[in-house]
C-alpha cells in the first residue's frame, strides 16, 4: 500500500468497513506495527513503535471512540498523559490554554466541564484541540462525522479548514461521501486492503464511482422504499412530556403512527430524541401524558411495553447488547420469564441454543456461532443480532434510533430493509435520528424535534432543505415554538 | 498490509476484550496458582528475613489445616461461612452491586438466632433449630435493607452504606452485650450460653466440625441454582449493562433490593451457625473477619460456584494453618495473615480489569449521593 500525504492538505481515506482505513491510521499513529514497508514524516524516517512516540512526533490520532477520560474536565484530559506535561497538574494555566486555543479557532469548547456533561461534537473538538494544543503536526480523524448531525458536521468541516489553513495536514477517515466534496482536497480509495485509488483530486471525482469502487456494488446504496400501506393507528402518543434533568425532556408531543407507516424523527443530536425513545419504549416515567399501542396503555413501563409488542433499537450498540454475554444468550434476551426456555426455573441451554441458532440464520448474524461473545461480533453483526431479539415477532411498533449509523453500506441495507419489513408486516415504525440520509431514505413522514418540541411535521414529499433547516433550528413558523 | 480488521472502526462495543475469559473472569487454574505460589515463596523470604525457617512454618501450617481430624474440622468450620457469606456477596457482585456490609449483617444475625432460639428455648429441636435459622437470616435481610432501599430510591452508594451499617451493628453488639443481653454473672461482654435445644451439634467429636457447616453446601447448591436460572440471568444481565436490563422490564429497583437482601440473609445465616454451632454463645467479635473476608472470597472466586468454594477453603485452610503454626512453632499467626493478603493482591493486579467491567456499568450510573442521567 502506498500512500502520501501532502503539506496543508485534507486527505479523505474512504473504504467500506474493513476495508483497512483504521488499519492504516493505527499503523500511522504507531499504536499498531506495519509487517513490512516504511514511513516517513516530514521528510524524516518514522517508525513509530508505540502510540506515544506517534504522538511525540506530532501525529495525532482521534479516534471514533474518542480516548478523553469522561471523568475529568477538558483542562484535565489537556495535561494528563501529555508528552511535556509538568509534574504538578496546574489548573488555571492548564485552563487558560484550553480557553486560548478555543478562541484560537472560534470553538466553544469549556474548560472546566466534564466530558461526560459535553455533547459528543462539544468532546470532539475538545479532543482535537488538545491534539493541537499537544503539538500535533498531523491529525487522524476517523469517522468523526458519524454521530454528528449536519450542523455539527459543518462546524467540524469549518474547523478542519481551519487547521488546513495553519498548515496541519489532515488524514479524514470516512464512509459518507458527500461531505467530502466540500471538506478534503484528495481523495485515496482503499478495497479489501488495497489503495484502488491513490490521491484523486476530490473536484474531479465522480462520487457515484467512487462509492462503486468502494464497495462494488452500488445497488446497496439504492433504497427502495415500499409503499405506505397505511392501516390503523397503532401507536398513539398524547400530549407526552418527559423531564430530564440533564438533558432535553420532551414537551407536550402528539402523534400517531399507523400500521405500515414509517414516521421518521429529525433534529441536532441533544433535542429530546433520547427522552422520546425512552417514552416510546415504556422505560422512563411521563411528567404527563401517555403513549398507547394498540389501545393498550404502555407509559412508564418495560414489561408493558414489551408484552404489547414494542422492539426497540438502541442507538448505542453498547447499550444495547450484553457485550460480555454470548450470542445465544442476547438473541433471546427478550424471553427472559418465558417458561418455554425454562425447567423448575433453570434456564434449557440447548433449548435456547436451538433456538437462537434460527434466529441467527433468520437475521443472517455471522459468525453463526450461538456460543461465540457478542464483542466479538462486527459493528453490523452486532446491529444483525439486536434486529434478532428485538424483531423476532412482528413487532407492534419499532422504534429505531439511529439503525443504520455506522453501518457500512451491505449492513445498512439490511437494516433498511428489516424496518421495511416491519411496516410491511403491519408495524409502526419510528426512527430517530440525526442523519438526515438516514431518515430521509426510510420514512414516509417527519416530524422535527427542537429542544423537546415539535416545531414541523410534514409528508417526506413536502421535505426541504429550508423547511428543514429551520425546523431543526427553531425558527419554524408553521407551529409555535414557545422554547421553554 | 496484512489481515484488514479494523476494530473498533464502526462503533462496536467500546473496549470489548477479546479473550475468551469475558464473562464474570472466570479463573483460570494456571493463573490461580501462580499466584498462590507467588504469595508462598514471598511469604517464606518475608519468614526467612524474620529468621524462621519457612519449611518448618508452611510444614506446621499444612499441619495445622489438614493434618488431623481436628484440623480439618478446624478448616472446614472456618471456610463454611466465608464460603456462605462469599456465594451471598457474590449474587449480588453478579448484579454489580458490591456489598461490603456482611460483617455487620453476621452481627445482626447471630442477634436474630439468638433471641429467636431463647423465644423458642422450649420447643423442640425440630422447629427450634430451622426458627433460628430463619430468624438470623431475617435479621441479615433487614440489616441490609435500609442500604437497599437508599440504593434503589436515591441511588446512594452501597459500597458506604453498608460499611456504616457495619459500624452500627458493632456499636449495637456491645451495648446488648453489656446490658439487657448480659447475663448478671458474667464479667466481659457476651450473651446467655445458646439455648441447648438449638445447639448445631458436632459431626465428629473432638473438632469443631459442627452441622452447621453443611449449610456451605446447600446454599453452594442453592447458588448454583441461581446462577443458571432465568431470574439469576435477568439479575446477570443488569449486573452487565443495566440500560439493556431496565429496556428489556427488568426492574432495577426490583435487581439492587433483592440481590442485596439475598446477601444480607446469607450474611445472618452465617452469624446463626456461628452462634448455634462453633461458639454456642454471642460475642462481640463473634462475626470475627468473616464479613470482609467472605467479600475477598466472592471476588476471588470470580463469583461463581467451584471458584467460590475453593477460595473459601483456601482461605479457611490458611486461618486454620496460621494459628496451629502459631501454637506448635511459636511463629506468628500474623504471617499467614500475610500470604492471605499478598494472595489478595495478586489475585486483584491480575484480575483488576475484570474487576471493573464487572462493576463499571453500575458504577458508572451514580456518583456517590446521587444518580447522574446521561
Amino acid at each position: 500500500m502506498d500512500f502520501t500525504l501532502e503539506e496543508g492538505e485534507i486527505h479523505a481515506l474512504v473504504g467500506e468497513n474493513g476495508a483497512g482505513k483504521s488499519t492504516l491510521a493505527k499503523i500511522v499513529a504507531g499504536s499498531i506495527h506495519s509487517d513490512a514497508g516504511s514511513m516517513s514524516l516530514f521528510g524524516e524516517p518514522y517508525q513509530p513503535v508505540s502510540r506515544r512516540e506517534g504522538a511525540a512526533a506530532g501525529v495525532a490520532h482521534v479516534r471514533q471512540q474518542l480516548s478523553l477520560v469522561r471523568g475529568l474536565t477538558v483542562a484535565q484530559n489537556l495535561q494528563l498523559g501529555r508528552p511535556d506535561a509538568p509534574a504538578v497538574f496546574n489548573a488555571g494555566a492548564a485552563r487558560d490554554e484550553v480557553e486560548r486555543w478555543s478562541d484560537e479557532f472560534g470553538l466553544g469548547v469549556p474548560a472546566e466541564t466534564l466530558i461526560d456533561d459535553m455533547a459528543l461534537a462539544i468532546r470532539q473538538q475538545a479532543e482535537i484541540l488538545i491534539a493541537v494544543a499537544w503539538g500535533a503536526r498531523l491529525l487522524i480523524l476517523d469517522e468523526p462525522s458519524s454521530a454528528l448531525g449536519p450542523i455539527e458536521t459543518e462546524a467540524l468541516i469549518a474547523l478542519c479548514h481551519r487547521l488546513r489553513s495553519e498548515g496541519t495536514p489532515i488524514i479524514y477517515i470516512s464512509h459518507r461521501l458527500p461531505e467530502l466534496t466540500e471538506l478534503a482536497d484528495r481523495l485515496t480509495v482503499l478495497r479489501a486492503g488495497r489503495v484502488v485509488v491513490e490521491g484523486a483530486d476530490v473536484r474531479d471525482a465522480d462520487l457515484r464511482e467512487v462509492a462503486t469502487l468502494m464497495i462494488g456494488d452500488v445497488s446497496l446504496l439504492e433504497v427502495n422504499r415500499p409503499e405506505i400501506q397505511r392501516g390503523s393507528t397503532r401507536l398513539t402518543v398524547s400530549d407526552l412530556s418527559v423531564s430530564s434533568p440533564h438533558g432535553v425532556g420532551c414537551h407536550g408531543l402528539d402523534f400517531d403512527v399507523a400500521a405500515g407507516e414509517i414516521l421518521g424523527v429529525v433534529g441536532i443530536a441533544g433535542n429530546g430524541q433520547e427522552s422520546l425513545a425512552k417514552a416510546l419504549t415504556g422505560q422512563v416515567k411521563l411528567a404527563s401524558g401517555n403513549v398507547l399501542v394498540d389501545d393498550t396503555d404502555i407509559s412508564g413501563s418495560a414489561g408493558q411495553a414489551i408484552t404489547a409488542g414494542v422492539a426497540h433499537i438502541h442507538e448505542d450498540r453498547s447499550n444495547g447488547l450484553a457485550a460480555s454475554f454470548t450470542v445465544a444468550d442476547n438473541a433471546t434476551a427478550r424471553h427472559i420469564g418465558n417458561r418455554r426456555f425454562t425447567r423448575f426455573g433453570v434456564r434449557m441451554g440447548d433449548k435456547i441454543a436451538h433456538h437462537a441458532r434460527e434466529l441467527i440464520e433468520r437475521f443472517q448474524v455471522r459468525p453463526p456461532e450461538p456460543a461465540a461473545m457478542a464483542s466479538s461480533l462486527s459493528g453490523g453483526n452486532q446491529q444483525k443480532l439486536m434486529a434478532a431479539r428485538e424483531l423476532e415477532q412482528n413487532p407492534a411498533v419499532l422504534v429505531a434510533h439511529g439503525p443504520t449509523k455506522g453501518l457500512d453500506p451491505e449492513a445498512a441495507k439490511a437494516m433498511r430493509d428489516r424496518c421495511f419489513a416491519v411496516a410491511q408486516a403491519g408495524g409502526a415504525v419510528v426512527v430517530i435520528s440525526a442523519d438526515l440520509d438516514e431518515v430521509a431514505d426510510l420514512a414516509h413522514r417527519i416530524i422535527v424535534l427542537y429542544r423537546g418540541v415539535v416545531t414541523d411535521a410534514f409528508p417526506i414529499e413536502d421535505m426541504t432543505p429550508q423547511r428543514l433547516g429551520a425546523a431543526m433550528a427553531g425558527l419554524s413558523e408553521t407551529s409555535g415554538v414557545s422554547g421553554d | 498490509m496484512t489481515d484488514v480488521v479494523a476494530d473498533g472502526e464502526q462503533g462496536e462495543i467500546e473496549d470489548a476484550p477479546t479473550g475468551t475469559e469475558e464473562r464474570s473472569f472466570t479463573t483460570s487454574l494456571s493463573t490461580s496458582s501462580l499466584a498462590v505460589l507467588i504469595a508462598v515463596v514471598v511469604g517464606g523470604l518475608i519468614m526467612l528475613f524474620s529468621g524462621e525457617n519457612p519449611l518448618t512454618a508452611y510444614g506446621a501450617m499444612l499441619d495445622g489445616a489438614f493434618g488431623s481430624k481436628f484440623a480439618l474440622g478446624e478448616t472446614l468450620s472456618r471456610a463454611a461461612p466465608l464460603a456462605i457469606v462469599g456465594y451471598g456477596t457474590a449474587v449480588a457482585l453478579r448484579a454489580g452491586l458490591i456489598t461490603i456490609g456482611a460483617q455487620g449483617q453476621v452481627v445482626a444475625g447471630a442477634i436474630g438466632a439468638l433471641l429467636t432460639a431463647q423465644f423458642f428455648e422450649t420447643a423442640p429441636s425440630a422447629v427450634a433449630i430451622p426458627a433460628a435459622a430463619i430468624g438470623g437470616a431475617l435479621f441479615g435481610m433487614a440489616w441490609v435493607l435500609i442500604p437497599a432501599m437508599l440504593r434503589a430510591y436515591f441511588s446512594v452508594n452501597e459500597i458506604l452504606s453498608t460499611l456504616l451499617f457495619t459500624e452500627f451493628a458493632a456499636l449495637l453488639i456491645e451495648y446488648l452485650l453489656n446490658n439487657p443481653l448480659k447475663p448478671p454473672t458474667a464479667i466481659t461482654p457476651q450473651s446467655d450460653p445458646y439455648p441447648d435445644n438449638g445447639i448445631l451439634g458436632l459431626v465428629i467429636d473432638g473438632t469443631r466440625f459442627h452441622t452447621g457447616v453443611f449449610a456451605a453446601v446447600i446454599i453452594g447448591l442453592a447458588f448454583i441454582w441461581w446462577v443458571r436460572s432465568d431470574r439469576g440471568f435477568s439479575y446477570d444481565l443488569y449486573g452487565e449493562n443495566p440500560n439493556l436490563a431496565q429496556s428489556l422490564g427488568i426492574s432495577s429497583n426490583r435487581v439492587i433490593i433483592n440481590s442485596l437482601l439475598i446477601s444480607g440473609a446469607t450474611a445472618g445465616l452465617v452469624g446463626w451457625i456461628q452462634a448455634a454451632g462453633l461458639l454456642q454463645r454471642v460475642y462481640v467479635g463473634i462475626a470475627s473477619d468473616i464479613g470482609f473476608f467472605g467479600l475477598v472470597v466472592a471476588f476471588l472466586g470470580g463469583a461463581t460456584a467451584g471458584g467460590v468454594l475453593v477460595a473459601a477453603l483456601l482461605f479457611g485452610a490458611l486461618q486454620a494453618g496460621g494459628l496451629a503454626m502459631q501454637s506448635s512453632e511459636g511463629i506468628p499467626a500474623s504471617l499467614s495473615d500475610i500470604i492471605q493478603a499478598l494472595l489478595l493482591l495478586g489475585f486483584s493486579i491480575r484480575y483488576a480489569p475484570q474487576i471493573v467491567r464487572l462493576t463499571r456499568g453500575v458504577m458508572a450510573n451514580f456518583t456517590l449521593v446521587g444518580r447522574r442521567r446521561r
